[in-house]
């Protein structure tokens, strides 16, 4: 679904990624772990080209979006991405928020946006809340809207940078309910995450990233269980015994 | 004590006088904030566009604007407007063209900073589900920008408020000419003085305690 080929992007004279190959497939759920500064927030906004790589190559669904002339507005309705620091929109109610996209990009009459909405809405437990705005919202409860905001355009992959970062210790469950529910659900996603046993146990594939390329990857066993790689062990013992 | 007999003297037989001169002055300062504003955003942006050449222009009028003397471009307007269109402009209207243009540089800036003040993740989560560059202006970033623009434009507009008085170089009828007149014909200076600057006293801090409500009730949406 994505191919991603030699990928390089520099932040000025800071060669942030180097040269990363990498295919997401469609269904899948890979996650992306590592030490930070080592480009694992940036590869994932290159996606969907929040950041624009100087070097390289992105299909999705078979298109190159990295190609001049693309309508990047277009392939990133069928993106949905999630921010580590929610990023709703304080001037709209809970059910603006969601259906203001669908309105405006997919032209999605009214009614039925709002039908969708609450629907999405009842899905995470906050139908409850939809005249409300965000700022009656605790942070768990902001980025399952975020979540349910993205998912209202009907993408075919999620894109989560640190979902949960952000969050107070007893909000971070059931946010990664309403990924782990996506995740069953068969939607392919990819996800930037330091909550390694979420990692193990939803992904189907993990990657290790630092110092700007994918040092190691392979099924969660291998990396939780076997790592190979001497930077990945040292990194997994440090977060794990912390 | 003689100075306040003489105030209050002045003020019953020339009231009429200042209540004119502050229509003028508050006049003045309406039609520039106004007209400032519209021109500060096509300025704002003009600093936007993805043309080099007009950011360029852009910038150098705010540039220059505010690296020369209020005075000196009111003078300028006085001198060369009417010469310029061929038409016989009244000094007001000279003046208030010269507070316009001077106000709609800062304005622009005010925009610019209201604009870059609305966090980023903003506009990428908007950007992230599809809308276009001008869609996230205009249903996200330009919506919250406003909160920190208007308090910053009533500023301005008290700011134009005290800047008209310059006008009185060119006699154009707001309070500070007023003031002129008056000690002119009657060669008292310290009280007509006072009593307009008991009035832009009274106009400025009633209208910067309406900004402080104003700016209250915008955060309240925080």
């Amino acid at each position: 679904m994505i191919k991603v080929t030699n990928l390089h992007k520099y932040f000025g004279e800071l060669h942030v990624l180097k040269g990363i190959n990498e295919e997401i497939h469609k269904g899948e759920v890979v996650s992306i772990i590592g030490p930070s500064g080592s480009g694992k927030s940036t590869f994932l906004r290159c996606l969907n080209l929040l950041e624009k790589p100087e070097e390289g190559q992105i299909l999705f669904e078979g298109v190159d979006i990295t190609a001049k002339g693309v309508d990047i507005d277009k392939h990133r309705q069928k993106m949905g991405m999630v921010f580590q620091h929610f990023n709703v929109f304080p001037h709209k109610s809970v059910l603006e928020n969601i259906t203001l996209a669908p309105i405006l990009v997919k032209k999605m009459p009214k009614d039925e946006a709002e039908a969708m909405a609450m629907e999405l809405l009842a899905k995470v437990g906050l139908e409850s809340k939809a005249q409300e705005y965000p700022k009656r919202l605790s942070g768990g409860q902001k980025q399952r809207l975020a979540i349910v905001r993205a998912l209202a355009m009907n993408p075919d992959v999620m894109l989560f940078d640190e979902p949960t970062s952000a969050l107070d210790p007893e909000m971070v469950g059931e946010v990664l309910e309403v990924i782990r529910d996506l995740a069953v659900g068969g939607m392919t996603i990819v996800i930037v995450t330091h909550e390694m046993g979420f990692a193990k146990e939803i992904s189907d594939r993990v990657l290790f990233m630092d110092g700007g390329v994918i040092a190691e990857q392979g099924s969660p066993q291998d990396i939780f269980g076997n790592p190979q790689n001497p930077r990945t062990k040292e990194f997994l013992s440090k977060v794990l015994n912390a | 004590m003689e100075t306040i007999t003489t105030i209050i003297s002045l003020l019953s037989r020339y009231g009429m006088m200042f209540v004119k001169g502050t229509g003028v002055t508050l006049y003045m300062a309406f039609l520039t904030v106004l007209f400032g504003a519209i021109l500060g955003s096509l300025i704002c942006l003009a600093r936007r566009v993805n043309f080099a050449p007009l950011r360029w222009v852009a910038a150098a009028y705010v540039e220059v604007i505010r690296g020369t003397p209020m005075l000196l471009q009111i003078t300028l307007s006085y001198l060369t407007l009417p010469e310029l269109l061929h038409m016989d402009i009244q000094p007001l209207y000279c003046v208030i063209l010269a507070l316009i243009l001077n106000s709609a540089a800062y304005v622009s800036e005010i925009i610019r900073a209201g604009i870059q003040a609305v966090d980023v993740g903003q506009a990428e989560a908007a950007r992230s589900l599809g809308l276009s560059s001008s869609m996230t202006m205009r249903e996200i970033i330009l919506p919250q920008a406003i909160k920190n623009i208007l308090p910053a434009l009533c500023n301005e507009f008290i700011m134009i408020v005290k800047d008209s008085s310059l006008g009185s170089t060119f006699f154009v009828g707001e309070l500070m000419t007023v003031q002129a007149t008056i000690k002119g014909a009657l060669y008292l200076t310290l009280e007509p003085l006072m009593i307009v600057a008991m009035i832009y006293f009274c106009l400025t801090f009633t209208l910067s305690k309406g900004v402080v409500l104003l700016e209250r009730r915008m955060s309240r949406g925080d």
